[in-house]
């Protein structure tokens, strides 16, 4: 499952900002490692997260679906073909320098699919909104990422039900790729056209609430999440740690 | 960026995340995730269609899980630039120049997507374009060849079908929602 979990963990209870700040450090840190074991220890440092989340288990599952492909390709691409001196891993040879290359950018994609997944499982969106209001976060911004996230929905529901309606019209989606692509007009174009024709409705509502771009009132949070200085120092802390790990891969 | 801006992004974000239903249900081996911000770019400029990029980009993310994906980011502001530029020269006027324009625009998106892939991931970001790239491999064909003509073949093909169906969605457009985009009326 991907999303929110409900918990009680110190990742739920915690400042939105500092599961977040914790995966960006586990994304950054993943591009900074060059090493087989670097790598294996920020994949440690994002199955921690889970740990700390008590969601890796919801983490794990859904970056496995996602990394095992990925590992599959990778072995393929860059252990079956690399250069020499080669290696036996069981039944199959491969390169030895391509294998350390493999396991790096597989450790690298792991890493980063457990950490973002455990932020997501960590992280009540609501409260991310109100952490996010607290801070003075545009409106603009909080407007893109909650009413982009329920307009999908509905986008896709209208998608479907003109999908079912074209079929009805005798509308074929199979045959030769050059049929399956005049098929997209008659999907797409209702599609499109219907939500162009709602932002004005869209505009005016926003306009009628008094919403406006330029600056205005900064809105208060009802409940704004605590954030001890604990929290602000641990993220501190990934931000050096992330810097440090750059130095020394530059130096 | 004004409000009606702002409701167009947002229409454009999940016109971005909508299309790969309709691509699923055709059995298209493209992603036509860029046909928002294309038809953002061509209504209303560049600005409003590099959030649109961006905004999908985190959005896709968070949907998906899949935050391997943010660093290709930077190819939607790239695809933002040029369909705005494209637009604005008059790429949109007939099929004529609205498909090898985005046949170019393919060759640029996937000559920066590469790189990425190939610097970032070592070629790998899985899905069948990543296929591609292990059956050229398995070939013989050198990494850095395979992962460029994958990612600019794919592109060329899914940017060529993106700006087709921008095209027809503005020329299709009812005159009196074409009349509220400045960017649509006719060179004087």
């Amino acid at each position: 499952m991907i999303g929110y979990v409900p918990g009680d963990s110190p990742l739920h209870r915690a400042h939105p900002y500092t599961p977040l700040a914790l995966a960006a450090g586990v994304f950054l840190a993943a591009f900074a490692v060059s090493g087989p074991r670097p790598a294996a220890f920020v994949v440690a440092a994002a199955l921690g997260m889970g740990l700390l989340g008590g969601v890796l288990r919801h983490a794990v599952r859904p970056a496995l679906a996602f990394a095992l492909p990925v590992w599959a390709l990778l072995l393929v691409v860059h252990g079956l073909r690399g250069p020499e001196p080669f290696v036996a891993v069981g039944p199959i040879t491969l390169s030895e320098s391509g294998l350390d290359r493999a396991l790096v950018l597989g450790s690298r994609v792991t890493a980063i699919l457990v950490a973002f997944l455990t932020a997501l499982a960590c992280v009540a969106p609501p409260r991310l909104v109100e952490a996010m209001t607290a801070r003075g976060a545009s409106f603009a911004r909080m407007y893109l990422l909650v009413s982009t996230l329920t307009l999908v929905p509905r986008l896709r529901e209208r998608a479907a039900r003109i999908l079912e309606a074209q079929q009805c019209r005798g509308l074929r989606l199979g045959g030769s790729p050059v049929a399956r692509v005049r098929a997209l007009g008659p999907l797409v174009l209702p599609l499109v056209l219907g939500a162009l024709a709602e932002v004005d409705e869209q505009v005016f509502a926003l306009d009628a609430r008094g919403v406006s771009l330029g600056g205005g009132a900064r809105r208060t949070s009802l409940w704004p999440p605590p954030d001890p200085p604990l929290e602000r120092a641990v993220r501190w802390a990934v931000l050096v740690l992330v810097v440090t790990l750059y130095a020394v891969r530059l130096a | 960026m004004t409000l009606r801006d702002l409701v167009l992004v947002r229409l454009g974000v999940a016109v971005n995340l909508v299309m790969g239903q309709i691509v699923a249900a055709l059995l298209l081996p493209v992603f036509l995730d860029a046909v928002g911000t294309i038809l953002v770019a061509s209504l209303v400029g560049p600005v409003p269609a590099i959030v649109v990029g961006l905004t999908t980009n985190v959005v896709a993310a968070a949907i998906s899980g899949n935050f391997t994906w943010l660093p290709f980011g930077v190819i939607q502001v790239v695809i933002a630039v040029y369909a705005a530029g494209a637009a604005r020269v008059g790429a949109f006027r007939s099929w004529t120049t609205a498909l090898p324009a985005g046949t170019l625009l393919g060759l640029i998106a996937g000559g920066t997507a590469a790189p990425i892939s190939l610097i970032l991931f070592g070629g790998v970001t899985a899905g069948g374009v990543t296929l591609v790239t292990a059956v050229l491999r398995v070939l013989g064909v050198p990494l850095e060849y395979a992962v460029y003509v994958t990612s600019i073949g794919t592109d060329m093909v899914d940017k060529t079908l993106a700006f087709g169906l921008v095209f027809l969605i503005l020329r299709t457009l009812p005159r009196h929602l074409a009349a509220r985009f400045p960017a649509l009326a006719p060179p004087r």
